[in-house]
């Protein structure tokens, strides 16, 4: 059984990435913005920007404000990848040493809290409610109970059997739903970085007449 | 009944009677104006909620409407519903959404009376999703139905049909460049001082946002003392002159597309080496990177604020200020198109350390300055003008902590709401733009 469902979850990641590949192709389909306009920036710039400093809770008011919920979302995502690390070293399988396990351990329950305060904070504040719907709930959900069973069976029982179904259900839910932003946050990231870098906004360096 | 009050009478039926007919133009058009980035984008936001008390709107009134991310869900929800993979099939679990008569509604309360298309939300995502440009593209969709609100489709149909947006005609702007003229030979007190018209081969052509030559006409004078005091070789066009572009706001390509193309024209049968944009920030934003997309074409030829071509004139000794001359506490604010959005955010402070002696600045400010709450065509649209005026609180207890007498802005969209705001929350200050203070401060 546990076998089969190991190959299971093989079958789902290679299932997820093919739907993935689809819905970028699709997303693709709407064709490309073509730019005309003579750049005052370098895009590249705004692009290193996007993903250095750019993401530093001192540039943005968003995260400065709410540090905590910042915080939080990046906990919560290092926990996800602990999560994923520890099914990879199951799945393929591999050996992992005891402290490379407390590390992850560490990660995935900072993760798994983060992750169900996060869950807590959109059901109990009216305005993250009015932004929600189901799957923000089952997403999140999903996610939770992904990192705790990976918490729990590397460190109390095996669970495999329960892991790897919650994992293949993971998987098969990453294109379907929020979950797939794991794949366009890099390319938004990207946008971002390039509009602002080539109009000058982005990095401040750009700027010209400097006081 | 006023026409005013007729043409928003005439608008909401309009949207009360929708047909499935109006309701699929919209969403073909929403189709064709969706592109690759867009689509990623609406495939990123994760309802995070961190853009909430981004936005002026939200910050003022907790309406969960105004948060940025419930505006982008609108359209995400649409977008879900026709052109996603999994919400067709199960449309509950996404919250996606049919467009019909009441999402139209929605869309246009929403897109057009909730939004000032500012970007501080893109700014502050943490996806990096580009929200405005999103909205704009909806509202492209609802401008194709022809479900732009009247005062602001009324602003594009203008300028598409007279040539400027207040509908100036020839020989009025003949008559008060005329007469700027004999005011700019008294104050300089040079009989060969000129505004100059259809200068062939000058260097620069000087494009002017309308509202100067009806209302504002000192910031007129104020560009052509400066550019007289440089000896600039520039020139106003008689023909198209209008550097203002509601089709931004409209969302209209097709319109927008056309009001820039004139000052192309403009300045290549002129044969002018540079296009000038006046202190406007969605002018500058349309014709300095919008423009060349809507019309897809590279210019060849720079387009610049004239915030740029002062800070150069300053830098290179071409102009002498005597900042004396503005003693008064000066602040600044940041017109979202020119500077968040535009890229100009150092000039125009350049320039105030060179012509004024008491500077302050609002917190926040550059790029992360807020919206004073006229962009995005609220000024055009005055059924949300309540909205417009509340909004702008941020605006007015931003100014209020500087203790500044004199608010300078490079842009008469802003100067506008400003002057309302100044009325509304009794500021008691005086609006500038950026020419007149630099003007004040001139040794000729």
């Amino acid at each position: 059984m546990e076998t089969v469902l190991r190959y299971g979850v093989i079958a789902a990641f290679f299932i997820s990435a093919v739907v993935l590949t689809f819905l970028v192709l699709k997303t693709l389909s709407f064709g490309r913005r073509s730019l005309n306009a003579a750049p005052r920036g370098n895009w590249k710039k705004g692009v290193f920007y996007a993903f250095g400093q750019g993401m530093m809770p001192w540039e943005k008011e968003s995260a400065k404000n709410h540090l905590l919920t910042y915080m939080a979302g990046f906990c919560y995502h290092f926990g996800i990848f602990a999560a994923l690390f520890y099914l990879l070293s199951l799945v393929i399988p591999f050996a992992c040493g005891k402290m490379v396990i407390n590390i992850l351990q560490v990660l995935m329950v900072a993760g798994a809290v983060c992750g169900l305060g996060l869950l807590l904070k959109r059901s109990l504040k009216q305005f993250m409610r009015s932004l929600s719907c189901p799957d923000d709930f089952i997403a999140n959900l999903l996610v939770d109970l992904f990192i705790i069973l990976s918490f729990l069976n590397s460190s109390l029982i095996n669970l495999k059997p329960i892991l790897f179904s919650v994992s293949i259900l993971m998987l098969l839910y990453i294109p379907t739903g929020k979950i797939r932003h794991c794949f366009f946050f890099f390319y938004s990231r990207i946008l971002f970085g390039h509009f602002f870098g080539r109009r000058g906004v982005f990095p401040r360096s750009q700027h010209q007449f400097k006081g | 009944m006023t026409k005013n009050s007729k043409n928003e009478q005439s608008f909401d039926d309009r949207l009360d009677n929708l047909s499935e007919e109006n309701c699929l133009i919209i969403k073909n058009e929403f189709k064709k104006l969706i592109n690759y980035d867009f689509a990623a984008f609406l495939n990123t936001c994760v309802h995070c909620g961190l853009c909430a008390d981004t936005c002026h709107y939200y910050i003022v009134d907790k309406n969960p409407k105004n948060i940025p991310a419930n505006k982008l869900g609108l359209i995400n929800k649409v977008f879900n519903r026709y052109f996603g993979l999994f919400a067709k099939i199960t449309p509950a679990l996404y919250g996606s959404k049919v467009l019909n008569k009441d999402m139209v509604k929605e869309w246009v309360d929403s897109l057009f009376g909730r939004c000032t298309l500012c970007g501080r939300c893109a700014l502050n995502c943490t996806m990096g999703i580009n929200i405005p440009y999103i909205i704009r593209a909806a509202r492209g969709a609802l401008a194709a139905a022809r479900l732009v609100p009247p005062g602001l489709q009324s602003t594009v149909d203008t300028a598409i049909e007279k040539g400027n947006n207040m509908g100036i005609a020839r020989e009025d702007w003949l008559e008060t460049i005329e007469w700027l003229e004999e005011e700019l030979q008294d104050d300089v007190d040079d009989p060969e001082s000129s505004l100059p018209l259809d200068k062939n081969g000058a260097r620069l052509l000087y494009t002017i946002n309308p509202r100067e030559a009806m209302f504002f006409p000192l910031s007129i004078s104020a560009a052509g003392k400066i550019f007289y005091a440089a000896g600039e070789s520039w020139t106003f066009s008689s023909a198209n002159f209008d550097v203002t572009n509601y089709g931004l706001y409209s969302g209209d390509d097709n319109a927008a597309g056309l009001m820039s193309e004139r000052l192309v024209k403009s300045r290549r049968e002129l044969g002018c080496e540079e296009l000038i944009l006046a202190e406007c920030g969605h002018g500058f934003n349309s014709n300095r990177w919008e423009a060349p997309e809507w019309l897809e074409k590279k210019y060849g030829f720079p387009v610049k604020s004239i915030l740029q071509v002062i800070a150069e004139y300053i830098k290179e000794g071409k102009i002498q200020l005597d900042a004396s001359r503005n003693k008064k506490r000066v602040t600044l604010h940041d017109p979202c198109n020119l500077v968040r959005l535009g890229g100009i955010v150092e000039e125009q402070r350049y320039i105030l350390k060179h012509a004024v002696t008491d500077f302050v600045e609002m917190t926040p400010n550059r790029e992360k300055n807020y919206c004073c709450g006229g962009g995005g065509g609220q000024l055009a649209m005055t059924r949300y003008a309540d909205r417009r005026l509340e909004t702008g609180r941020l605006k007015a207890e931003q100014i209020k902590d500087t203790g500044a007498k004199i608010v300078v802005t490079p842009c008469h969209n802003c100067i506008d709401q400003l002057m309302e705001l100044n009325k509304h929350y009794k500021l008691e200050i005086e609006i500038k733009t950026v020419a007149e203070i630099v003007a004040d401060a001139l040794i000729i």
